[in-house]
């Protein structure tokens, strides 16, 4: 799947669940285009949430009861806003503080693993 | 700020669709996103070709559809609960299969309940759910294979079950499943597996045994229905000997007429004979499905059903409470045997080697493993030849019965009426 053009597509794939609740954590509503740009701009273009990752993503969650979502016409069309449950919003708050967790653990770890023989040098 | 016209918004519409978006939500999201996306393009100054044919590069080399084939995915994948609940069945039902055939094999208690519950957990349970993950696994030209198999194993395990309970209709069941199997499943899913395959020689061979294997089952399921015997001479050889019984004791009742032994012969001989003739009409009618009067004179060589052995066995060994149960069948002989014994005088009667009982004994089949008489004569065996040995007890009856009449005649007292010496 083409999420990002950065990193590592296996990297990213795990936490996509997490960027998109975090996101709708943050903001009270968002529609899709609008999650793709605001990860965009925050990551200074080194992820990029693709239409193929996201869309399946958000309808899955709203399938599993995490994310409402509120119908706004736009002249001819449909956008489509997205929100947190209530249910939404309590995974978003365990994701992300497993998340940060989990990369605090990886830095010291990594940190242990590879800087250590420069220092040596 | 850029806002695409009416004929604009269609036309995206229209792409979207056409490129097999069949999804309402999902029409909707996209339609909005890429609408969205080409507008702020536009306010960088691009026309709107450019920004819809950038903003379409965006869905990867896989497009639209992709988006769709993932979303589906993601909204129909099996979850933890599914993965769990499958596992269990599939554990179960052949925990349950196993162990029932172990009890089943030894005679004990539970088999039948077992078999039972082993086999719908894994024709309604395990099975479906199988083939829901293959379904949803596999493009869209593979499906059908899946579904041939899903139907021939189904059908497979529910026409065991049936063979094993004695249920009527095991074997086109099993038949119809093992022909989706052996003709579809394996044909098309080991070739598939052939032209992908690293090491041919062995899916070859393996696909050979699978195929070798069904047609071992198949040859088995048949092995017992190709029973045959020579019907019409037996028959005609069977009808031949009631009558001259019937006609020879006719004659002598008429020489008997006043002797009251005589018609507590012919009452108790009638009966156990009628008892047997019910059965054996029960029998007709329901492999034949046809009435009562039809049943009484079809000749045998005519049923459809004479090779099915399910049929019988299943009314004679399947419900011990029933009046057609194999025990009747001994029940009538017996009491017919006991009637007629009190007919002898006390020195007579333990040298009247009586042909009725004679067959109640333990049997040996052709292996020399001693098995009672019921299942020697009845159990698994096909209607034409459970109906002719009921025939054959028949005739039983009435030589027994002629017996009596002519030991009655001999007996020098017995011509006068007992009241009168």
């Amino acid at each position: 799947m083409y999420i990002c053009f950065m990193y590592s597509n296996e990297l990213v794939k795990g936490t996509l669940k997490t960027i998109v609740l975090s996101l709708l954590a943050k903001h009270s509503r968002m529609y899709g285009y609008e999650i793709t740009q605001h990860v965009k701009e925050q990551t200074g273009g080194k992820i990029q949430l693709t239409e193929g990752a996201l869309y399946p993503l958000l309808h899955r969650l709203e399938a599993d009861g995490l994310l409402l979502t509120e119908k706004v016409n736009i002249g001819k069309r449909v956008r489509k806003y997205y929100k947190l449950t209530k249910t939404g919003s309590e995974t978003a708050g365990s994701l992300v503080a497993e998340f940060k967790e989990f990369t605090q653990t990886m830095g010291k770890l990594i940190d242990s693993f590879i800087y250590k023989p420069q220092y040596n040098v | 700020m850029s806002e695409l016209s009416e004929q604009q918004v269609a036309l995206i519409s229209a792409y979207i669709k056409q490129h097999g978006i069949a999804q309402d939500e999902l029409h909707d999201d996209l339609l909005d996103h890429v609408c969205t996306s080409i507008e702020r393009l536009m306010d960088d100054g691009k026309n709107f070709e450019d920004a819809f044919e950038q903003t379409i590069k965006l869905f990867g080399p896989g497009g639209l559809k992709q988006v769709q084939q993932q979303t589906f995915e993601l909204l129909t994948e099996m979850n933890e609960t599914m993965k769990k609940v499958t596992f269990l069945f599939g554990l179960t039902s052949t925990f349950l299969l196993l162990a029932g055939t172990i009890f089943k094999l030894q005679h004990w208690f539970g088999a039948g309940l077992m078999i039972v519950v082993g086999a719908g957990l894994l024709a309604a349970g395990y099975l479906p759910m199988v083939l829901y993950h293959k379904l949803k696994e596999s493009p869209s030209n593979e499906r059908l294979v899946h579904v041939a198999g899903y139907l021939g194993m189904s059908l497979a395990t529910v026409g065991a079950l049936f063979k094993i309970m004695h249920w009527p209709g095991a074997g086109v069941m099993l038949i119809a499943g093992l022909a989706f199997l052996g003709f579809i499943y394996v044909p098309i899913y080991y070739f598939k597996k052939y032209q992908t395959s690293v090491n041919k020689p062995i899916t070859l061979t393996t696909s050979l045994v699978a195929l070798t294997c069904l047609v071992v089952v198949f040859a088995l399921v048949n092995v017992n229905s190709s029973v045959k015997f020579d019907q019409g001479l037996a028959f005609a050889e069977q009808q031949s000997m009631t009558d001259s019984y019937t006609d020879r004791s006719t004659k002598m009742y008429v020489a008997l007429e006043d002797v009251s032994a005589a018609s507590d012969i012919k009452s108790v001989s009638q009966s156990g004979w009628q008892q047997l003739e019910e059965i054996k009409i029960h029998l007709i009618t329901t492999a034949e499905g046809i009435s009562r009067a039809e049943a009484q004179t079809m000749p045998l060589a005519h049923m459809g059903k004479k090779y099915n052995y399910d049929i019988p066995t299943h009314i004679l060994f399947g419900d011990e409470g029933s009046e057609f149960n194999i025990g009747a069948i001994g029940e009538a002989l017996r009491k017919v045997d006991d009637g007629l014994q009190g007919v002898y005088s006390e020195e007579v009667r333990p040298l009247v080697n009586s042909s009725l009982t004679a067959d109640l004994s333990i049997m040996f089949d052709h292996n020399g493993q001693s098995v009672d008489w019921e299942t020697f004569h009845f159990y698994q065996r096909p209607l034409i030849g459970v109906i002719g040995h009921i025939s054959k007890l028949q005739i039983d009856i009435r030589q027994a019965e002629y017996q009596a009449l002519m030991y009655l005649l001999s007996q020098p007292a017995a011509s006068d009426p007992p009241s009168g010496g």
